[in-house]
């Protein structure tokens, strides 16, 4: 028998950190599971599959880049690994991925997130960012080609959003968002966007149960999640925007999934609960100002990584006693709530919906006439192949006129699939391709049917943005244009269609 | 509690019922008996010596120090055998009076009864500081420093909550003697000059409840139930739950007056029969004891016989704690004694936690009752950053130990605050 010493206490809570984290990863899987099954519904079993894959990718890179870490460094490898916590980061790089992210993708954004974003600031508990975010945003931002077109589906809400300018108006509400099947499909998570965030009411749920067991606070989630709210209010009603605009921009994109997982990640949030709040408040004020003025569709990894680095500030900023200094921690939270938010409104308040944007083009003196649509001009990004697969384009080409090599083709193409006709189909984009065979160049392109919502895509029909189309073949690349990807590649489709069929001598 | 400050408390699992209503054991009396010669802070000057024979209730020490004045009474009969150095219960050796017991049990009135309706206010004070009375809640304050010049008290608070885990003590006592609790209740409130009083008890222990509404219905002394939180018992978190005030210093600032119950206990038995604190109900409770129970044992035994009587340890590697596991230290050596302030002894078995790094998760944050951020103290200490731990109000910590045991993360995060109060201390 041995009596030993160990300082007082020694009674300890049930709940551990390993409790903890697997009640999030339990949810993580949940919202995972579901990605599989809603895939395997709307998009066919190998979409699902593919989900599943992808899981299993980034677990085993995550687990590896663990492994060897710490074998390197001579330490005690299962220990650590236990005490590292990485499935969780695999798990949310999945969930916040398109279902178009090429498998290498996933395994950089893992192993970066891991490597760089965890480990090497001292492991578990030390990292600054969010590793998850961190691993995505470094794939976001460089691997611009680690999209796989064979899964592409059609625009998110929040690229859809963000080709508005962040500001759908009352009036455009209802054709924007029926394509999504209204607010409430959205809620219950029936439409394509990152793998994680359609599903409202499973992260809520999710969230719900992470609170009801001590595991995250409720503060954080409610905060970011209402100010989001709050603020999309505001401004949606300062452009005539209803209610349903504010609801839209909680459902879009990654705001309800980043409440829930990642803002609540503990590690890289403020410690006190007053600091949370301020956290929240100027994360969700983050992530509007993103969306409405960064070329980035959707603002939440941004706003949580930038947020992370004002953690420990704000942590010295509720440094002191909670009840001596208790309304010293009240003016601190609403000072710095106040100013974030009014920020994020002055922001708001130079956003422009279309139908604004459309109003002021047509009082400049400039009216543009092309194919019919009122056209932007164009500024071009990023350069599009003409090989590019276009598949999800479904174009189609029919002949309407010979003089000998050069052949005029009619060709139809799908959009950026937000509007649909009264059989509930897309309304397909239509235009004249005229092909120079012996060349296997384009000679001209014209629009026929512009077939999306003005002021979405409509820089695309602009007489420069066609007019790259000129002299090239199936070789040849052409560019973008910002803001209006989608529709660029609905051009591009049917001009690669156009040269196919010449080529094939049809 | 607001939004902004979490709860800054905590139900935890009391294991009450390993005790609570088992039968309360007497101790046999041990040959030999070991009176610690200090009580709070004050060194006590024998007035025995070698060779002596003594009897139970006689006067055997004295302080010199007039602040920390409780002197001290033999718990049996028997001769003097010498001064000791023993380990106390505050890890350090000090001087203990050796008693061997003739199991005689020949007994002196230690002083007179009192009438406390019917003394003067003095009379009543001069008879609590001769009585030795003390904290009996774990400080061992003597009680008359109190109640010297109470001014302008309007609440006099008896603290019946034993929010400790594991220890029942003063339930079973208060469950024994209710007369006598509200014999000194009552000169205690006289004493007070408060216009009322409150017996704050947990809600969950509804028949000491009940006992106490019979003694005390009719008396300015209300019966009021407390949440089953922890730190329920601790004088600012009470004070908080009765009356919604916070204070700085001392609870009269708040205008309240507290006491524990035992204390009052063993004033009504003073009062009535005349007689000093020899022993002591003492919970023997945790999974690395045979039969936890409730024991009485006269002061000055030693805890191995406590253990022992109770079936011996269990496990072969156990953590002996004089107290409850949350305050209570744990002793690496059982031949310490039962003291004035020992209300119990727990015994667990050891087992090494499996930590991991601080998750941030500020659960330490949300619970501590003083309202102080561990983690960031935590922090601040590892990297001596000074000023950080002095906006940190460190030294408002009680250790209560709240933080570690909330902690995720199994980090002795009540420890490092330990560490940077010396710190502060050493740096100052
Ligand atoms: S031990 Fe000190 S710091 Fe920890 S909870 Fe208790 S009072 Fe707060
Ligand atoms: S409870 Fe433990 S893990 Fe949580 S912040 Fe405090 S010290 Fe860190």
């Amino acid at each position: 028998m041995k009596l030993t010493f160990n300082p007082s206490p020694n009674y300890r809570n049930e709940q551990s950190t390993v409790s903890i984290m697997k009640d999030v990863l339990l949810c993580l899987l949940a919202v995972d599971l579901y990605a599989v099954i809603y895939y395997c519904a709307a998009y066919g079993a190998q979409y699902g599959l593919r989900v599943v894959l992808m899981t299993l990718t980034a677990c085993v890179s995550a687990l590896l880049t663990d492994v060897i870490y710490y074998k390197v460094l001579k330490k005690d490898v299962i220990k650590e690994v236990k005490s590292s916590f990485s499935l969780i980061t695999a798990l949310i790089i999945v969930l916040i991925s398109r279902i178009s992210t090429a498998y290498y993708a996933i395994v950089v954004a893992t192993v970066i997130a891991i490597f760089f974003g965890k480990l090497v600031f001292g492991g578990f508990g030390q990292n600054i960012f969010n590793p998850a975010a961190f691993g995505a945003a470094i794939i976001m931002g460089n691997f611009a080609g680690s999209y796989s077109a064979d899964f592409a589906t059609s625009a998110t809400p929040t690229m859809a959003a963000k080709s508005l300018g962040w500001m759908i108006t009352s009036g455009e509400f209802s054709s924007f968002i029926s394509s999504y099947g209204g607010l409430g499909r959205m809620f219950l998570g029936q439409y394509a966007s990152t793998i994680g965030s359609p599903c409202a009411l499973l992260i809520l749920l999710c969230g719900a149960y992470l609170i009801w067991n001590r595991d995250i606070d409720w503060q954080t989630p409610v905060f970011y999640i209402g100010t989001v709210f709050v603020e999309a209010l505001i401004i949606g009603l300062m452009h005539g925007a209803g209610i349903e605009y504010a609801l839209f921009s909680v459902l879009a994109g990654g705001v309800i999934f980043g409440g829930v997982f990642m803002a609540t990640d503990p590690v890289t949030t403020p410690v006190s609960l007053p600091g949370r709040i301020l956290w929240a408040v100027g994360c969700a004020s983050l992530t509007l100002i993103i969306r409405d003025k960064s070329n980035l569709s959707d603002g939440v990894l941004f706003a949580i990584l930038l947020m992370n680095m004002l953690t420990p500030a704000i942590d010295k900023l509720f440094d002191g006693n909670q009840i001596k200094d208790a309304d010293k921690f009240k003016r601190n939270v609403l000072i710095g709530s106040a100013c974030s938010i009014a920020l994020t409104l002055l922001v708001g308040t130079s956003v422009k919906s279309a139908s604004e944007k459309a109003s002021a083009v047509s009082e400049s003196e400039t009216p543009a006439e092309t194919g019919g649509a009122p056209a932007a001009s164009a500024n071009f990004g990023e350069a599009l192949p003409m090989s590019y697969n276009f598949n999800a384009n479904k174009a189609s080409c029919e002949i309407d006129g010979t003089e000998g090599d050069v052949i005029r083709y009619s060709c139809k193409a799908k959009g950026f699939g937000l509007v649909t006709n009264a059989d509930g189909d897309y309304q397909m984009n239509e235009a004249m391709v005229v092909v120079n065979k012996a060349e296997g160049k384009v000679t001209s392109m014209n629009v026929i049917t512009f077939g999306e919502t003005g002021g979405v895509g409509d820089a695309a029909t602009s007489d420069e943005a066609l007019a790259q189309f000129e002299g090239k073949g199936l070789d040849d690349e052409v560019n973008l244009v910002t803001g209006a990807t989608f529709t660029t590649r609905s051009f591009a489709s049917m001009a690669q269609a156009a040269l196919k069929a010449a080529a094939e001598g049809e | 509690m607001s939004i902004l400050t979490g709860p800054m408390r905590f139900h935890l699992d009391g294991q009450k019922e390993l005790t609570a209503h088992k039968a309360v054991l007497k101790l046999p009396e041990p040959d030999d008996l070991y009176i610690p010669l200090v009580n709070g802070r004050a060194a006590c000057t024998p007035t025995v010596k070698e060779g002596d024979e003594v009897k139970v209730g006689q006067k055997i020490g004295e302080p010199s120090d007039g602040f920390w004045f409780v002197p001290i009474f033999s718990p049996v009969s028997g001769t003097v055998v010498g001064i000791e150095k023993r380990m106390t219960t505050m890890l350090k050796p000090g001087d203990h009076l050796h008693i061997r017991n003739d199991h005689k049990y020949s007994a002196v009135r230690a002083f007179k009864s009192l009438d406390y309706e019917n003394a003067s206010r003095e009379e009543l004070l001069e008879f609590v500081k001769n009585a030795g009375m003390a904290g009996l809640g774990g400080a061992g304050f003597p009680t008359f420093n109190k109640y010297t010049k109470p001014d302008g008290i309007d609440l006099f608070i008896i603290n019946a909550v034993e929010c400790e885990p594991y220890l029942t003590a003063d339930y079973a006592n208060s469950m024994a003697n209710p007369e006598l609790m509200r014999e000194g209740a009552l000169a205690l409130l006289k004493l007070s000059g408060a216009p009322k009083g409150k017996i704050a008890v947990k809600e969950d222990k509804k028949d000491l409840i009940e006992v106490l509404h019979k003694q005390f219905d009719g008396t300015p002394i209300e019966v009021a139930e407390v949440e089953d939180i922890y730190p329920a018992g601790w004088e600012r978190t009470l004070i908080y739950m009765l009356t919604g005030k916070r204070y700085d210093r001392l609870p009269a600032e708040a205008g309240c007056i507290l006491n524990n119950v035992s204390t009052c206990i063993a004033l009504g038995n003073a009062l009535k029969n005349g007689m000093p604190i020899t022993e002591k109900y003492l919970t023997v409770s945790g999974d690395g004891v045979q039969n936890p129970q409730n024991v009485i044992v006269p002061i000055g035994t030693p805890a191995a016989e406590v253990v022992k009587a109770c079936g011996g340890y269990v496990g072969e590697d156990c953590l002996l704690i004089a107290g409850g596991p949350m305050m209570g230290r744990t002793i690496p050596n059982d031949q310490f004694v039962v003291g004035l302030a020992n209300n119990g002894l727990t015994v667990l078995q050891h087992r090494e936690e499996f930590s991991v790094k601080c998750l941030r998760c500020g659960k330490c944050t949300e619970t501590c009752p003083s309202g102080l951020m561990p983690v960031r103290i935590n922090m601040a200490e590892k990297a001596k950053d000074i000023d950080t731990l002095k906006k940190l109000s460190i030294m408002d910590c009680i250790e209560c130990g709240l933080c570690t045991y909330i902690c995720p993360s199994k980090l002795d995060v009540t420890e490092g605050i330990r560490r940077a109060k010396r710190y502060m201390t050493l740096v100052k």
